[in-house]
């Protein structure tokens, strides 16, 4: 469960980007982060993922404030979660296989499981014939999907996704959200920051809408 | 926190796997680059270079000095009239006394041999007729190095005087004593050339290391949002560091070595023209290993202090 107390967030040159957010997100729930542009979607995402930390309130996941976390178990925090970057953040000189790998290798696994792991990430986002291309060799949409394939690999029980069909046609858009939806069957708790109201809206899940703090 | 049951990896296997990683990732990294690498370990192999090869001239020109040939040593020319026998009994009786190392008897006729080995003595010899050679004793005092003596050589000099066989004392000592001096500056002078040198290869490895943190900056920031711990994303950089520093030490010692094959020659000749057999020594095995040693944990110190100036420099950005 991801619960949102009081939450702010102000930066140093004084921006508010979150004002006293409360949120709740039950396990296994699937929902939708809308707002305009700066209502501070990113922001709260940022924060559920410790890329940063609010100024004030708390973050708990499954009722533990993460803010207490030291740094080195950070990290462990963030290999228990999955994140789907806008721009795929694919690291160009390595190939899909590689890049699905990663969160994999930085848990130590070893080779035959990690091999075992991609394939069955790359498998559910149908991208399995790529895994020897490199990330420049794809469509957006594939390169998209190559991030899901990341975000998934862990088995994270919680995905956080920054605007995913932010680049896409509505088509392959469509696609991605039918991709999410199948990791929410699974069990995943997750979380999407989209300004496309349209095709959220199609999905029936519950939508959190963040308006911009006055003033700021 | 996932549902899902997680397979169990143990952090020694974990551990291990990353060190495996880190080790291939950073091989491959050299390799992929290949004329930043080269330039990168040429600057270091020179740099090391120098210190290596002027400790190799010190070491051999100490070989000269520490030759028993070249010992600093007290030779005791006997009477005429002294027996081979008594010349022998005053060699055991003098190897006694304490501040004496050893004693060593030359026969009148080993003198002989010896000098008719060298060229033009000969028809002197043939001129004086018969051995005008005296037994010598050379006595070896207990002085390892310059500077360490426990004894005053003059008035050791004047003491051996005294005894009634001895004819002359001639102390073969002074250009020893010199060049030891000159070589005790000489190997200050190393010590202080390695140790700007070795600064020289830490700025380099360094300077090295914060240029691919620079080019891999997209690299990092990626691993550290899927989950990478400080210790995975600095691992590669610093085995980075002692893959520099390494082949950096190897490719000095080629150097070192390659300058000494190609000097051997003319110091042959040269020794050859003083009538001595005396032999060019390189590096031995513990030193080249010192020197690996040494310049793997300078690259690796080097890529320790750029790595932890960029995590400085990115916590204090967290910060602000």
């Amino acid at each position: 469960m991801i619960e949102l107390q009081d939450v702010s967030k102000k930066y140093p040159t004084g921006q508010i980007a979150l004002y006293n957010v409360n949120l709740r997100l039950q396990q296994g729930e699937m929902a939708f982060l809308t707002g305009h542009s700066g209502a501070g979607k990113s922001t709260l995402l940022k924060l559920i993922a410790l890329l940063d930390r609010p100024t004030q309130g708390k973050v708990l996941i499954d009722g533990f404030d993460i803010s207490q976390l030291k740094q080195n178990q950070v990290a462990n925090y963030r290999r228990s979660i999955g994140v789907i970057f806008q721009d795929h953040h694919l690291l160009s000189d390595r190939t899909i296989f590689d890049n699905v790998a990663l969160p994999l290798m930085i848990s130590g696994m070893r080779p035959a499981d990690i091999e075992r792991r991609v394939h069955a990430a790359l498998d559910k986002v149908n991208l399995m014939s790529k895994e020897k291309d490199y990330p420049m060799m794809l469509s957006a949409g594939e390169k998209q999907r190559i991030g899901i394939a990341r975000a998934v690999v862990n088995k994270p029980s919680i995905i956080l996704a920054d605007e995913p069909t932010g680049n896409l046609d509505p088509g392959l858009a469509s696609d991605i959200m039918q991709t999410f939806q199948q990791f929410n069957e699974l069990g995943a708790t997750i979380l999407i920051a989209s300004h496309d109201q349209p095709l959220i809206e199609r999905m029936g899940k519950r939508i959190i809408a963040l308006q911009k703090v006055k003033g700021r | 926190m996932s549902k899902t049951k997680k397979q169990a990896t143990s952090p020694i296997r974990s551990g291990v796997s990353q060190h495996k990683q880190a080790f291939t990732h950073s091989l491959m990294h050299l390799w992929q680059n290949p004329i930043s690498t080269w330039i990168t370990l040429a600057a270091i192999a020179i740099a090391l270079s120098l210190p290596a090869g002027l400790y190799i001239l010190l070491g051999n020109l100490k070989t000269l000095t520490d030759d028993n040939r070249e010992v600093p040593t007290i030779s005791l020319y006997i009477k005429q009239n002294i027996t081979e026998q008594q010349a022998q009994d005053r060699a055991e009786l003098l190897s006694e006394l304490k501040d004496i190392e050893n004693v060593k008897l030359v026969r009148r006729e080993d003198g002989l041999r010896h000098m008719q080995q060298i060229a033009g003595v000969q028809d002197i010899i043939d001129t004086v007729g018969g051995n005008p050679l005296p037994h010598v004793l050379v006595v070896t005092p207990k002085m390892s190095l310059f500077g360490d003596s426990g004894v005053d050589l003059e008035s050791l000099a004047l003491r051996l005087k005294n005894y009634s066989e001895v004819d002359t004392v001639q102390m073969d000592i002074e250009w020893v004593q010199r060049l030891r001096a000159i070589l005790h500056i000489a190997e200050r002078v190393v010590l202080v050339v390695a140790f700007l040198l070795g600064l020289t290869v830490l700025l380099v490895v360094g300077n090295t290391i914060r240029l691919n943190i620079e080019n891999r900056r997209e690299e990092i920031e990626v691993t550290r949002l899927v989950g990478a711990t400080t210790a995975y994303i600095r691992r590669p950089f610093l085995y980075g560091g002692l893959w520099y520093g390494l082949f950096g030490g190897a490719m000095s010692l080629v150097i070192v070595h390659s300058s000494l094959l190609f000097m051997i020659a003319p110091v042959n000749r040269l020794a050859e023209l003083y009538g001595s057999h005396y032999s060019v020594s390189g590096l031995g095995v513990s030193v080249t290993l010192i020197i690996l040693f040494c310049s793997s944990l300078l690259g690796l110190f080097g890529a320790w202090l750029a790595m932890a100036q960029h995590l400085r420099k990115k916590h204090l950005m967290q910060e602000s």
